[in-house]
């Protein structure tokens, strides 16, 4: 059979001819009438933990939402830019999207009214969900009366440790309770084990360089950067005794190390712990979690007990971290994100899952009687974790969240480095810095027209 | 209906706009993605966001705020430091590298060729992590394997030496790149120059003062010029190796201030003003350095 048409006679040749050809058939496709019966609900994530979790359970999802067709995406840490971008040009957003704690401040930005996502407070009121989750872990996603978004996790802090390390030093953890019979302890753990004058082990490690582990211990206390009302309290009494305390841990008692590398979950901090040179640690359940997948050589070495309290009967625990779900203004059909939001944050199962492969305590308190929660944990000697977590889980510190976090923490991180290195005092380091992040609001709210009031 | 003379003039009138169509698509793309934006976050730099939905003028406000903002001057002496780093010390070693590898008694030259241009394959965050490890202050292999200076550095943790760090790795990763550009200058000049110069009795180092340099002007200009324009608008490298510019913002560039204040504190108008800065300083920068190789000089 002959082709009825001979391509060397089309103009300019047979190759492009072939590429006009192609290019007819791809636009069938793009202007083809999309399925009209099948719904569309783009969701972005950021953490490849939470991208494997949920690619598991979708197909669990579709088979009671067969119409629905979820597209998940992981953009890594690149997302929260790309979502700003969308927001901004109110083209491109998806329909849900997660959010990390120190990212979603940027996001309040402006009034409240056009913050891009949709409060979810009238359908958590209305469905009752609000009593059903630990209510302090709604205040990094709230602004105003809103609710931005619903919280991923709890990330209850514990002090984790080297039993075997603190044993040798002729230390029993477990009768620690305060703060200063933590430093009476450190004291004869932290210890120079070759005689050259150096110490070799440190009783704990701690970031000097960003907020996070002062953050830990001014929430613990009660304190925070801005408080309910949107001021800023880093200059408070509670916040500069915090802060030398801290910075005593590292100059005066001489029982912290810096962080090694540039975070906790550095390679290198992970090769300190390994060559005992770092005997505890701050850790939240999501950070337990990360050690046991990324230095599972150290199974059965780690203890872990309560934070010490800052007096007998204090509050033993932090938080640390967070992640939210929330709806963004341009999806098209919020009651059909609001079903997959709910199927991916409140369903059992689902949660119990999460705990299993990541260890993240679930925000839903009825997830907490599962017998999963209640497992001996092998990375940890047998001890069951869970139920540690969940002892701390009500006593769970707010924390506040603002707009001007990003550039408070940014902040904050130098203020913190300058009073451990001793440039300055933590008074003077703290007393600058809220002027100079007070000085920031006032400015904008100058430009604004905004008569300075609290904003919640 | 049209007559053949009508289809005649069309055929004319289409040969006529016809150029202008096929050069159409790139001045349109460059309107819409060059033109526009550069107009646009002109105009952006005397505005201030209020939220995601509005935006109010500022007039010069962003500019003398940027001036008076201490973490501003700080990072554009981190870039310039960087800068100086990458003229004093990375395009000398591309230089002596070409120089080398351009010598007659070198062998295995291709190899060396190969594995000295190699870093530059490797991706900026790649090459952060894998620093950040050798950096480390008692883990690290430059503190605890080679122990050059006796005592334990915070390459990363000292202030004072972070953009030192940053400046070996730029060294590290970019002087094999530019080493290529030497040698492709080196290759192009012609050997007669040498061997009259022998005959006259010029040594090795008269010859590179007066035959090797002059011939590499052109090379040098441009090597200089783009590394200096890189060197200001360097981001990835500190960002990761210094975890967004700590401690005390001693690892933040002129850029990733820029980026802070656009993509996490929400301010476009201050950042589009800090991007217009760096323009002109990158500008004024590379006409001085036109300038002062003779660039523009006519022959």
């Amino acid at each position: 059979m002959r082709f009825p048409y001979d391509p060397e006679n089309f103009p300019l040749g047979k190759g492009p001819m072939v590429m006009l050809i192609l290019f007819l058939i791809s636009c069938l496709f793009i202007f083809a009438p999309a399925d009209e019966t099948e719904k569309e609900l783009e969701f972005w994530v950021f953490a490849p933990t939470h991208y494997e979790e949920y690619q598991a359970r979708l197909p669990i999802y579709n088979t009671s939402h067969p119409d629905v067709n979820v597209q998940l995406i992981n953009f890594g840490g690149t997302m929260h830019d790309k979502l700003l971008t969308a927001l901004l040009s109110d083209f491109g957003a998806p329909d849900i999207v997660e959010v990390e704690i120190n990212s979603i401040g940027r996001f309040l930005k402006g009034d409240i009214d056009e913050v891009g996502f949709v409060d979810l407070r009238p359908r958590l009121e209305s469905e009752g969900w609000l009593d059903q989750l630990v209510i302090s872990r709604f205040t990094p996603w709230s602004y105003g009366d809103k609710i931005f978004g619903i919280p991923h996790d709890l990330h209850p802090v514990v002090l984790l440790y080297r039993d075997d390390l603190f044993k040798a030093a002729d230390v029993e953890m477990t009768e620690i309770e305060t703060w200063d019979d933590f430093i009476i302890a450190a004291k004869k753990a932290t210890r120079d084990l070759d005689g050259d004058g150096e110490i070799d082990q440190y009783a704990i490690v701690l970031d000097n360089k960003t907020e996070s582990d002062y953050m830990n211990l001014l929430l613990q206390r009660g304190g925070g950067f801005f408080d309910a009302q949107g001021n800023v309290i880093i200059d408070s009494e509670i916040a500069i005794q915090t802060l030398e305390f801290f910075t005593s841990l590292f100059n005066e008692h001489k029982i912290a190390t810096p962080v090694y590398g540039t975070w906790h979950g550095d390679p290198s901090n992970y090769a300190a712990m390994q060559d005992g040179k770092i005997l505890s640690i701050l850790a939240p359940d999501w950070y337990v979690g990360l050690l046991q997948s990324q230095v599972p050589q150290m199974s059965g070495k780690w203890k872990a007990i309560s934070m010490p309290a800052w007096e007998i009967g204090g509050r033993r625990t932090t938080t640390r971290g967070g992640t939210m779900i929330g709806i963004t203004k341009q999806c098209e059909n919020p009651d059909l994100a609001w079903e997959l939001l709910k199927f991916t944050y409140f369903d059992r199962a689902s949660l119990i899952n999460r705990y299993e492969t990541t260890l993240i305590i679930p925000p839903l308190k009825a997830a907490w009687d599962a017998e999963a929660l209640k497992q001996p944990l092998e990375y940890l000697g047998g001890q069951p974790l869970g139920e540690l977590f969940i002892e701390l889980a009500p006593e769970l510190p707010p924390r506040y969240q603002n707009p001007y976090w990003s550039e408070a923490a940014d902040l904050l991180n130098d203020a913190i480095f300058a009073a451990v290195t001793q440039k300055q005092t933590p008074r003077q380091a703290l007393t600058e810095l809220a002027e100079k992040v007070r000085s920031i609001i006032a400015k904008d709210q100058e430009r604004w027209g905004i008569v300075a009031t609290n904003e919640n | 209906m049209k007559t053949k003379r009508d289809r005649y003039t069309f055929w004319n009138q289409q040969q006529k706009f016809a150029p202008y169509l096929f050069i159409a698509p790139f001045f349109i793309l460059f309107a819409i993605f060059m033109v526009y934006p550069l107009i646009s976050s002109l105009i952006m730099g005397f505005y201030e966001m209020r939220g995601f939905k509005s935006r109010i003028f500022v007039g010069f406000e962003n500019f003398t705020d940027l001036f008076q903002d201490p973490i501003f001057w700080k990072s554009l002496l981190n870039t310039t430091y960087f800068a100086l780093g990458t003229l004093l010390l990375q395009l000398p070693i591309a230089l002596f590298l070409a120089i080398l590898l351009n010598a007659k008694f070198v062998k295995g030259k291709n190899f060396l060729r190969l594995a000295f241009f190699t870093p530059v394959l490797v991706a900026g965050v790649f090459v952060a992590i894998i620093f950040n490890l050798i950096y480390d202050q008692r883990a690290g292999l430059i503190n605890n394997e080679f122990l050059l200076f006796g005592k334990e550095i915070g390459w990363l943790s000292n202030p004072r030496y972070v953009m030192l760090a940053v400046i070996l790795t730029g060294v590290w990763q970019w002087a094999g790149f530019n080493m290529i550009f030497f040698l492709a200058g080196l290759q192009g000049i012609r050997q007669e120059l040498y061997e009259a110069a022998a005959v006259d009795g010029a040594n090795w180092w008269q010859s590179f003062i007066h035959i090797t340099l002059p011939s590499l002007r052109p090379v040098i200009a441009f090597v200089v010029v783009v590394s200096m324009i890189g060197s200001f608008q360097l981001f990835d490298l500190p960002y990761i190796l210094t975890n967004g510019g700590e401690p005390a913002d001693a690892g933040t560039t002129i850029v990733m201030y820029l980026y802070k204040n656009g993509f996490q504190f929400m301010r476009l108008g201050y950042a589009a003003t800090i991007g217009w800065v760096l323009f002109i300083i990158i500008a004024i920068i590379s006409i001085a350095q036109l300038k002062l190789l003779g660039i523009f000089r006519e022959e």
